[in-house]
């Protein structure tokens, strides 16, 4: 049918003209109404939200129903397709083409619905009657393109579907089923068919995308514009708004990075990219600095019906914290391997030293072995702390105790040490023990050893500590340097940066000892 | 013991006194004049450039938590020849200093001697 003209055309007067005017001064509207209530052909008009809006005379009339019993209210209450089994999916599959329809935007058609509706017999009972439908949905828009109505064309065809099943039974393809439409019925109701279980696996396909534990991202064009994305990359990017942009505008700090090169590279070859620990800045939190990121991710063209590359599609996974733990279980090894192997040089180093001083080998045996206890202590205690640092009271007291802790009084501040001077004093106060036990105070039952020790100078910390021997036997100064004595100077210069005065005085030996506490600041 | 070795000067750079006074000790036995031991990569560094004369140098590659490798540059520059000693073997070296002479800790005092005799190139006596 040709549009009417509003003038020019028909001579003023004639009857088109005033169907026009009528149409613009908004009369017709009653006269469209009433057009639509004589249509030979059943049709609802239902809200976006599948309520009935509306009904005419032919839809009453092939559903049993009356208007004031309808509108108003949702499609399904007033048609639930009744008691059968299978009034279910019969429902699921009107819904969801009306959604379609609804969502879409576009008329979506069913060939073939089985549903049943109420008929009240002659004596008042009610019951469902088996039909099958042929339905239209049409979206009705408003001039911004929503949906205001949904516009259901339903065609009771089942005459036609008994015809036909009557017809599949005898077996006879006739030329009444032809002429019928069984064919094309048929045709019909298998593409539906395919089309629902296309959509259901689509449906499926898309569910497992959104619920991946990896990030999935689609996207299209030589831009890479987003198209999709699931909640795992939406948590990757910090919940940006990126649907509908391109990565570099989506994303822009990836692009100085690589990667926006790599997706342009992906476009133009069609070679899929794989990254494997793949170093990345990204912005997660607005405003915040980027954050460094491990991710194992591919990026996969996709193609087109023709071949042509449309888009790439990007999955992958965030490592980075299993790149964190290899770094840091690397760096405890490498730490772990220099501590093992410079203690064994320690050890070796007092193994060879302690042979110079003992032809004996038992006597050698002894004092090797006091050593490597000594040395072994201070690591309990090191241990305890795991490894952060031990006071000087314990070191002191653990390598003293073995000789009576009432032959031994100390005061003095707690005084934290970090390991390396922890290992290092307790190797000094093992051979000043072991000295006083064999040749000084505590060699001699009444001898005494006094330590004490107080914090000089705050801004630049000291640690002036003296150990003093008394009622001991008489001193003679010893005519070489012994290890021991080697020993305590050497890891006083050299691994404590201080200083060590020892005094063999006749009426008792003194150690005098001066250790910056802050070596960083001291050296 | 060796004519190859009397009187030369060797710095040590090592943070343990106890391993630098083994290295002494191992010194002392081959006729060799220990130098330092510096403690600190600053102690080394400034004895790599100032000490007169040096002939070798073993260098901690670790001193008190920092790398040796300005000292290994300073006397590499002086042309002084030096062997790193380390825990984690010449895999530990960066690449730059891949090849030179180094020993493993714990060490032999003939592994001190092989280092210093590839590094001084000296004849094997």
């Amino acid at each position: 049918m040709k549009p009417m003209r509003a003038h020019g055309v028909s001579a003023p007067g004639t009857a088109g003209t005033r169907l026009i005017e009528l149409a613009k001064s908004g009369g017709l509207a009653v006269d469209l109404a009433s057009a639509f209530d004589a249509s030979p052909n059943p049709y609802v008009l239902l809200t976006p939200d599948l309520r009935i809006a509306g009904v005419n005379q032919a839809y009453l009339d092939v559903t049993h129903t009356t208007r004031e019993g309808l509108i108003g209210q949702p499609l399904f209450s007033a048609f639930d397709s009744g008691p059968g089994d299978e009034a279910p999916e019969n429902v699921r599959q009107v819904r969801e083409s009306l959604e379609r329809a609804r969502d879409t935007r576009q008329r979506d058609h069913l060939a073939l619905v089985r549903f049943s509706i109420p008929v009240r017999l002659q004596d008042g009972r009610e019951v469902f009657e088996d039909r099958y439908w042929s339905a239209t949905h049409t979206p009705v828009l408003d001039e911004r393109g929503g949906v205001v109505f949904l516009l259901q064309h339903t065609t009771d065809i089942t005459e036609l579907q008994r015809l036909r099943q009557q017809s599949r039974r005898t077996g006879a393809v006739t030329a009444l089923d032809s002429i019928l439409g069984g064919a094309v019925l048929v045709r019909a109701e298998q593409v539906q068919e395919a089309n629902r279980r296309l959509e259901t696996e689509r449906n499926r396909l898309l569910e497992m995308f959104m619920q991946a534990p990896g990030f999935v991202c689609v996207l299209t064009g030589p831009d890479h514009v987003f198209q999709m994305h699931n909640p795992a990359y939406a948590q990757l990017i910090g919940h940006r708004d990126i649907t509908g942009k391109p990565v570099r505008e989506a994303l822009p700090e990836i692009v100085n990075q690589g990667y926006a090169e790599f997706l342009d590279s992906v476009y133009a070859t069609g070679e899929p990219h794989e990254g494997r620990a793949s170093q990345l800045q990204l912005q997660r939190t607005p405003g915040a600095p980027l954050e460094t990121l491990y991710l194992n991710f591919v990026y996969q063209p996709i193609r087109d019906s023709a071949g042509a590359i449309a888009g790439i599609f990007v999955q992958g996974h965030d490592v980075t914290e299993s790149v964190r733990a290899a770094e840091r279980q690397k760096l405890m090894i490498d730490e772990l391997n220099h501590r093992v192997k410079n203690t064994l040089a320690t050890v070796q180093s007092i193994a060879m030293q302690t042979a110079r001083s003992h032809a004996d080998p038992r006597t050698f045996a002894e004092g090797f072995q006091a050593r490597l206890l000594a040395l072994s202590h201070t690591h309990d205690l090191l241990t305890r702390s795991h490894w952060e640092g031990a006071g000087l009271g314990s070191i002191l007291e653990h390598e003293t105790e073995a000789h009576g802790a009432h032959r031994v009084s100390v005061a003095g501040p707690p005084v934290p040490l970090p390991p390396a001077a922890a290992l290092s004093f307790g190797m000094i106060f093992h051979e000043l023990a072991t000295n006083a036990a064999k040749y000084g105070a505590l060699s001699v039952p009444g001898g005494r050893i006094m330590v004490d020790w107080a914090l000089a100078n705050q801004a630049n910390p000291r640690l002036e500590l003296t150990w003093r021997e008394i009622d001991g036997p008489g001193v003679i100064q010893p005519e070489r340097k012994g290890f021991g004595s080697r020993l305590i100077e050497r890891n006083v210069r050299h691994d404590l940066a201080g200083d060590v005065k020892l005094d063999y005085a006749a009426d008792g030996f003194v150690a005098t000892f001066s250790i910056p506490l802050d070596r960083e600041q001291a050296t | 013991m060796s004519q190859g070795f009397a009187g030369r000067r060797v710095l040590i750079v090592e943070d343990e006194s106890l391993v630098a006074m083994l290295l002494e000790t191992i010194l002392e036995d081959m006729d060799c004049v220990p130098v330092g031991p510096a403690s600190t990569v600053d102690e080394g560094l400034r004895m790599a450039q100032d000490e007169e004369p040096i002939d070798a140098a073993l260098l901690d590659v670790n001193v008190a938590g920092k790398q040796v490798f300005p000292v290994a540059q300073a006397l590499k520059d002086r042309g002084v020849p030096f062997v790193f000693s380390t825990g984690y073997g010449e895999g530990g070296l960066p690449d730059e200093w891949r090849g030179q002479p180094t020993l493993q800790k714990p060490f032999t005092e003939a592994a001190v001697r092989d280092a210093l005799i590839k590094a001084m190139g000296l004849a094997d006596v």
